[in-house]
């Protein structure tokens, strides 16, 4: 394990990724105890504030506290991007896999309707969906797991018929291997790894989408503290204090790039050639 | 500067290359000395990492970020290389010094046309206009032995074969009339009958043109047909060189005995001519066919026959306990499908009889067939499954075959038996050599006690050191338990060797079986005879 | 190519529309709000909203209401916007039209500035000028449209004063302002692409200059520039051609976005409307348009790409 992390820090890009996600996490597991204030005291006195000692960040349209609202507010983007990717990837992974193991004419048919469905852009299918079950944390939650499945049953098949192609699982076909031993024991440990990386990378997508449905009104509801939903609050009051924009704003964006060099630093240590 | 007629065309001299890697120096070179002159071939023979491309690439001055070079020189013509500016070598570069390339499929853009390819070096060594350039290169292309040499140059590379692909590279190497070029392994990706069109080819023209010739090979026995001095490379230094015939009667240093000794030499046999006979084989192959691939759409829809790519068709043979059957032919000969269909890999028509029982699918190759026919593939890196523990991947034939007790010591038992140390058990693969995983692989098949072992080309990846000490070892595994084998490879002199009987094959068709003695009498088929013609022998047969 | 190839990509087309729209149709059926009360309103009589429901058709078994919907789509009638009242075809692909001109304006964008980026990146690897152009890219890939879009309005309209906020103001109508207002939404969107297409060209290329035969032609004394304009950009740029057809699937989800923003009715604006407003016979068309247009765009791309990499063999 150890020699894995070593592995890990010692790409810039696993480094860095690594730094920023624990950073989220100590956020996501400590924030609302390390938060300052009540993120949801209004204090329509110190309204607009810029940057101080007590407000570090300053205060947002109703005198909240901006860095409160952001320790807050990362349980609901990440945490929901998290589970959301998770269950997307459980899903799309079931669905790859059996698809590559049934091989012929299901493979195709089933690779051709998961080609079908991923003609919707994703944001679309997402909030069709969250329109069907109504605005809330948890439905968004359902929208964007449903909408990632296709793309990572793709991308599992694909691995797991490369991995299929190996020499190795052809000797433990020749030995007589039972299906199940073949395909968790020979073919499982050899595909988790780069589901693993492709899984990361696509948080960073989960909160960006995530974030997008708060923004359109159609995810987490005020006066939840959500990102997406401070950036749409604050449209119309930017102009008279630009951190309620740009706090949220490099929220999410630190959360994003750094589970995308993550992904990038796992692919590499995951790696059991190199 | 004036040359003399001894003056060397190209003379390295004291020349050392060191990379620095992360993990610290590495020297691929150290202190090297070699001579080519005029309308001399000289073959430089190493084993992999022992530095022969990266000096290929320390003439040609194309070396990485990370190369630094110690000390010595390089001369072209008494010219010092190492001192020349990045135009100046640009110049040099396919004009008075070109390279020919192991594999034409990857040295070849695969969007441009043959033409274009070969017309660029004289377009940009020669001056000629892009018309001119053309049809020079046609002209070149029939000399190079191209059949319609103008249609060649309008064919892009997938339209060619490798042959042809090669010698488009040659006629590239030699259309400026260079005073040196280097052959990086030229034929080692082409099949035995081509290559040796391909040896022809360069010969001819080394003693048209006169050419300083660089040969690089792993192929001790090709070298010794083509070169008048050969040099031996190991880890970076010249172990010995000199003239073939004295190398080969008389080697000095053990490196090189090592590496004469481990090229198969046909005539001297390794197993025993005559084998015991009786009635009934081991294994009885009998029409078997493979076919590949599915019909497409359309055809699907309208009903229409189309025609299936055959893989092995109609082939017969048997193999009798206890012998060794090998199977040779080029790629695409189907006798890789073949090992895959007995194995269950591939779906087949047709019967396999083994132990009299019948085999007529998949279903049929029970766990007592699984036992009984074991297989060892060709690539160390692919066969093992890089996440499990040496141990791990020892253990689960005998879990499957045999009783699961006191596995840590029969694991260490089956090391041992293919002389690798017991703490191995407990390494991944990636942490072993190609020679040891291959090791690995044959220990995995023995473990079972299996009645026949098919081994598919198990050593066309590995160096001929190696090669030569995991035949002795699988020799000496068959002595003990009197298995039999399914010997394929490409390797003629090798199969010559451990063979009783061969059996030769081409595009899916069985041509013929013979016994090993008598493959290279004029009574076989056409076909066998041009692969034994084709493939070069040790210069040791001469002396 | 053969025709065989062509007529399978366009039976695929076909099904790729029916499994859509059997998606769409099915989301909706499940919507716990009534086709009916929305039109005639919560109070309106059960007598009344009775009649409304059989002159729609809604108590009809599932399957038949969408057998009478696919059968007058096939005749070209895309229904009646529940909203509106308004035959839905025409306003849809009015609003098509718009969000293509956006579409088109931002690849032509990201196409002139990803590729050299991408290229220089390339040629320049482990350079300062390939660290610059990878920031660029990590940047650009981890700010969503609605963050870029909402900093842009900020800086360029409300700070700067340099461009209109927001609005759109058709091209035949005042082509200056048209343009204006085009501005800030077309670089928002090509932000995104950007970065990801030059990332992508900068890691072909990079691929492509390690290989055998780039290395073989500068061997033959070829010079760098000529091996890069002749030899490795044509092998490099194949590949964007299927990338970008891919984007197109991510640039329709951005333009519902950048349209919301920037208030352009285009296609995008015209389905946050219809599926706030649940007028189903309209989200349906523009779903089905916008996976239509996506699996026209990558036939035409695969059929350009066959046609320009010889090498393939397609039956």
């Amino acid at each position: 394990m150890t020699d894995f992390i070593k592995r890990l820090l010692g790409t810039p890009q696993g480094a860095i990724g690594m730094v920023l996600v624990l950073l989220v996490l100590l956020v996501v597991l400590f924030g609302p105890m390390l938060a300052p204030h009540d993120p949801e005291a209004l204090s329509p006195l110190t309204r607009y504030k810029g940057p101080s000692l007590a407000y570090w960040l300053g205060t947002d349209q109703y005198g909240r506290d901006i860095f409160s609202r952001l320790l807050i507010g990362a349980r609901a983007t990440v945490v929901m991007a998290v589970l959301a990717t998770i269950a997307g990837t459980l899903i799309g992974a079931l669905i790859g896999t059996a698809s590559a193991f049934l091989g012929g004419r299901a493979d195709e048919l089933i690779m051709r309707t998961i080609d079908a469905v991923m003609s919707i852009p994703s944001l679309l299918f997402a909030l069709l969906v969250v329109n069907l079950l109504g605005s809330s944390t948890i439905n968004a939650l359902i929208a964007v797991a449903i909408a990632f499945a296709p793309g990572m049953a793709r991308i599992t098949r694909s691995v797991a018929l490369s991995v299929r192609k190996q020499d190795y699982v052809n000797a433990a076909i020749a030995r007589g291997e039972s299906s199940g031993y073949i395909i968790f024991r020979e073919m499982l440990p050899n595909v988790i790894a780069p589901i693993i990386v492709e899984m990361t990378i696509r948080v960073s997508f989960a909160v960006m989408l995530f974030a997008t449905l708060s923004f359109l009104g159609l995810g987490a509801q005020p006066p939840a503290a959500e990102w997406g939903l401070m950036v749409s609050e604050a449209r119309r009051y930017m102009h008279l204090s630009a951190g309620i924009l740009i706090w949220p704003s490099t929220a999410i964006a630190i959360v994003a790039v750094g589970f995308n060099l993550l992904g990038d630093g796992l692919r590499d240590a995951l790696n059991p050639r190199t | 500067m004036t040359t003399t007629p001894d003056t060397p065309v190209l003379a390295i001299e004291n020349y050392s290359l060191d990379y620095h890697t992360p993990s610290g120096v590495f020297h691929a070179l150290k202190n090297i000395d070699l001579a080519i002159h005029r309308g001399e071939i000289l073959g430089l023979v190493g084993e992999s990492g022992s530095g022969k491309t990266s000096l290929a690439w320390s003439i040609m001055r194309f070396l990485p970020k990370n190369a630094r070079e110690p000390g010595g020189r390089i001369l072209l013509s008494d010219e010092n290389l190492l001192q020349k500016t990045d135009a100046e070598i640009e110049a040099f570069r396919g004009r008075r010094i070109s390279m020919v390339f192991q594999d034409p499929s990857t040295s070849l853009n695969p969007t441009l046309s043959l033409g274009t390819q070969l017309a660029e070096v004289l377009v940009r060594h020669r001056g000629l206009t892009r018309q001119q350039a053309w049809k020079e290169g046609e002209a070149m292309l029939a000399h190079v032995g191209l059949k319609t040499p103008a249609a060649m140059m309008n064919r892009m590379p997938h339209e060619a074969s490798g042959g042809e692909k090669q010698r488009v590279v040659i006629a590239s190497a030699f259309a400026c009339n260079p005073e040196c070029i280097i052959f990086d392994e030229p034929t080692t990706a082409l099949d035995v009958i081509t290559a040796r069109q391909i040896l022809d080819l360069f010969v001819e023209l080394q003693a048209e043109t006169g050419v300083a010739s660089l040969y690089i090979s792993h192929d001790l026995a090709l070298v010794s047909r083509t070169a008048s001095r050969v040099a031996v490379i190991r880890r970076g230094d010249i172990v010995e060189q000199g003239a073939v015939r004295s190398i080969f009667a008389n080697p000095q240093q053990d490196y090189t005995r090592e590496l004469i000794a481990a090229v198969p030499d046909p005539s001297h046999r390794l197993v025993g001519d005559a084998l015991a006979p009786t009635d009934q084989p081991l294994v009885r192959v009998e029409n078997v066919s493979v076919h590949y691939g599915r019909k497409p759409f359309l055809a699907a829809l309208t009903g229409r026959k189309t025609e299936r790519v055959a893989g092995n068709n109609a082939v017969s043979l048997s193999v009798h306990p206890g012998e060794i059957l090998g199977i040779v032919g080029e790629s695409g000969s189907g006798k890789s499908t073949l090992a895959k269909a007995m194995t269950g890999l591939n779906r087949f028509e047709g019967q396999i009889w083994f132990d009299g029982r019948e085999i007529r699918s998949l279903g049929d190759m029970d766990n007592a067939y699984r036992k009984d026919v074991q297989i060892i593939f060709q690539h160390p890196d692919a066969s093992l499954n890089p996440r499990q523990k040496i141990g791990e991947i020892l253990s689960r034939p005998l879990k499957l075959f045999g009783n699961a007790s006191d596995l840590d010591q029969k694991v260490g038992d089956m090391l041992e038996q293919v002389r690798l140390p017991r703490t191995h058990a407990q390494r991944y693969p990636h942490q072993l050599s190609g020679g040891e995983k291959q090791r690995v692989a044959i220990a995995r098949a023995f473990a079972s006690k299996p009645k026949l072992v098919i081994c598919d080309e198990i050593t066309s990846a590995l160096d001929v050191s190696v090669q030569a000490s995991i035949v002795q070892l699988l020799l000496e595994l068959q002595k003990a338990s009197g298995t039999a084998y399914l010997f394929i490879t490409h390797d003629l002199n090798l199969i010559r060797q451990i063979a009783h009987r061969i059996a030769v094959m081409y595009r899916g068709n069985l041509v013929e079986i013979a016994p090993a003695a008598d493959i290279d009498s004029p009574d076989r088929a056409e076909y066998t005879r041009r692969l034994i013609e084709a493939v070069p022998r040790a210069a040791g047969q001469y002396l | 190519m053969s025709p065989n190839y062509i007529a399978k990509r366009l039976m695929m087309i076909v099904y790729t529309l029916f499994i859509v729209s059997l998606i769409v149709f099915a989301i909706t059926q499940i919507l716990p709000a009534d086709a009916a009360v929305m039109m005639l309103g919560e109070n309106a009589t059960q007598d009344a909203l009775a009649a409304l429901r059989e002159n729609m058709g809604l108590n009809a078994p599932v399957w038949q209401q969408y057998a009478t919907w696919l059968g007058h789509v096939l005749r070209g009638d895309l229904g009646t916007s529940l909203r509106t009242g308004q035959p839905v075809g025409p306003v849809m692909f009015e609003a098509l039209g718009r969000s293509l001109l956006l579409a088109f304006l931002s690849i032509g964008l990201m196409l002139v500035l990803a590729i050299p980026l991408g290229i220089i990146a390339a040629v320049r690897r482990g350079k300062i000028a390939d660290m610059v152009v990878s920031l660029i890219s990590y940047a650009g890939v981890a700010l969503p449209e609605f963050v870029t879009a909402t900093l842009a309005v900020l800086v360029f309209a409300d700070l700067m004063k340099w461009l209109p906020p927001t609005g759109y103001v058709p091209l035949t109508e005042n082509f200056g302002s048209g343009i204006a207002h085009l501005v800030l939404p077309v670089c928002v969107i090509s932000v995104i692409l950007i970065a990801h297409v030059s990332r992508m060209v900068r890691s072909e290329l990079v691929d492509v200059l390690h290989t055998d035969y780039i290395r073989a032609a500068r061997l033959k004394g070829i010079s760098r520039g000529k091996v890069l304009r002749r030899h490795a950009l044509r092998n490099a740029l194949l590949p964007t051609i299927t990338i970008v057809a891919l984007d197109v699937g991510y640039l329709l989800g951005g333009v519902i976005v950048v349209e919301e923003i920037f208030a352009i009715p285009g296609i995008g604006r015209q389905l946050i409307v219809a599926i706030q407003a649940r007028d189903l016979p309209a989200i349906q068309a523009g779903v089905l348009i916008m996976a239509a247009t996506y699996s026209i765009v990558n036939f035409i791309a695969d059929i350009l790409y066959a046609w320009l990499d010889k090498r393939i063999q397609y039956d």
